[in-house]
């Protein structure tokens, strides 16, 4: 038999990287606030898709072991930018609330990588219910003190619901896009979208728009406050080599993203 | 009203060798069926957790080692995704396997070696009345 999945997940280059750009838009303009730092499996496999990935690794319970092979794959290959832009990076809410060792591991591979940790978010990602609770929090805790942003990944599906936000108080909230999606078509998508902006702004939390593909729901999420876009209408999920060559890195103006995305 | 235009029926083949599931995927592709092939217990897991299945047809033996897991796979798959008609496919299954698998929801039972026509059609008898 060959290789097992796993080991090509975890034999060097078995991921791959690419950057999905978040956007800070305004009336004056819009600038880079952010890339999301995507895992893809390896190449030809089915777990090439990271859902397929994340939930291979879950059920080979190892998703701790992925999650930190894919940290330390995620920040070799930032440290490769140029400039400092800040990084978001995925971690599974059930990581964090089993292995305590995951803040010191995260501030090594960081250092070793030359990459500050005030650069970092860590967006908690997960479908899985059962975690630590305490462990968790102390875990969070222990990466605040890092200087470490906190965000709670897809609100508004699977496990990133109200009690995970309470639970986290986290410094940015990311609207999965099945809320976001056809909003500007849909009375009741909008009604969630404006009661997630308003926990954002009584929570004090930045809000992130994901998924956003057109423009009437790109001008439905800024009529509602939400001025953190993360999608296709922008820019498509990058290997660096195209990010560095688009010049995102450095933009800051609308009318060249828009100019550089083709619209 | 009806489109006219129908989904193929999206198939996963689980086996531990290579050579096996290249040969499904070939044949049951140009058959017009969309295919994945898993190779491990975990792997077919998660592509049922993620992917909407018509059929599975399963390999009894998946680590080469003498077990019987894709019973494991089959009884999990019936029951937790009961619409999946499953086909049990072996070199090595005596009647007793064949009653327990079928016990546990298998739809057919085929001895390797089949030819690859046969398994297409236990294929396509068992999806006949399957509602996409």
């Amino acid at each position: 038999m060959s290789a097992s999945l796993l080991d090509k997940i975890l034999q060097p280059g078995g991921l791959s990287v690419v950057f999905q750009p978040i956007f800070e838009v305004h009336a004056e303009g819009r600038r880079l606030h952010a890339l999301e730092c995507l895992v893809r499996g390896p190449s030809g496999t089915n777990i090439e898709s990271p859902d397929i990935l994340f939930e291979y690794a879950r059920r080979k319970r190892e998703a701790s072991l992925v999650d930190k092979t894919s940290i330390i794959t995620v920040l070799r290959e930032a440290s490769k930018l140029c400039g400092e832009p800040r990084l978001s990076i995925n971690v599974h809410a059930s990581t964090l609330g089993r292995d305590r060792t995951f803040p010191s591991f995260l501030k090594e591979t960081a250092e070793a990588c030359s990459i500050s940790l005030s650069r970092l978010t860590v967006e908690i990602v997960e479908q899985a219910p059962f975690w630590d609770k305490r462990t968790f929090l102390s875990t969070l805790d222990d990466l605040r003190s890092f200087d470490v942003q906190i965000a709670v990944d897809d609100v508004g599906y699977g496990q990133s619901n109200y009690q995970m936000i309470l639970d986290c108080r986290p410094d940015y909230l990311k609207i999965d896009r099945y809320l976001v999606s056809g909003s500007h078509a849909d009375s009741y998508r909008r009604a969630i979208l404006e009661s997630i902006a308003l926990v954002a702004q009584k929570f004090g939390s930045g809000i992130v728009a994901e998924g956003v593909e057109c423009i009437p729901d790109l001008d439905t999420v800024l009529s509602l406050g939400i001025n953190l876009i993360q999608g296709f209408i922008f820019c498509r999920p990058l290997p660096r080599s195209e990010l560095i060559a688009s010049d995102l890195l450095h933009y800051d103006s609308a009318p060249r993203v828009l100019a550089i995305c083709g619209l | 009203m009806e489109s006219g235009i129908k989904k193929p029926y999206r198939i996963l083949f689980v086996d531990d060798e290579e050579s096996i599931l290249f040969a499904m995927r070939e044949y049951f592709s140009i058959q017009g069926y969309d295919v994945d092939c898993a190779q491990e217990m975990e792997e077919a897991e998660a592509l049922l957790a993620k992917v909407c299945y018509s059929l599975a047809v399963v390999d009894l033996q998946l680590t080469g080692l003498g077990g019987a897991e894709g019973l494991e796979i089959i009884g999990y798959i019936c029951e937790r995704y009961p619409s999946v008609k499953v086909i049990l496919l072996t070199a090595y299954g005596g009647p007793e396997i064949e009653m327990e698998a079928r016990r546990r929801g298998v739809g057919a039972f085929l001895h390797k070696p089949m030819p690859l026509p046969e398994v297409a059609q236990t294929v396509s008898e068992l999806l006949r009345d399957c509602s996409l």
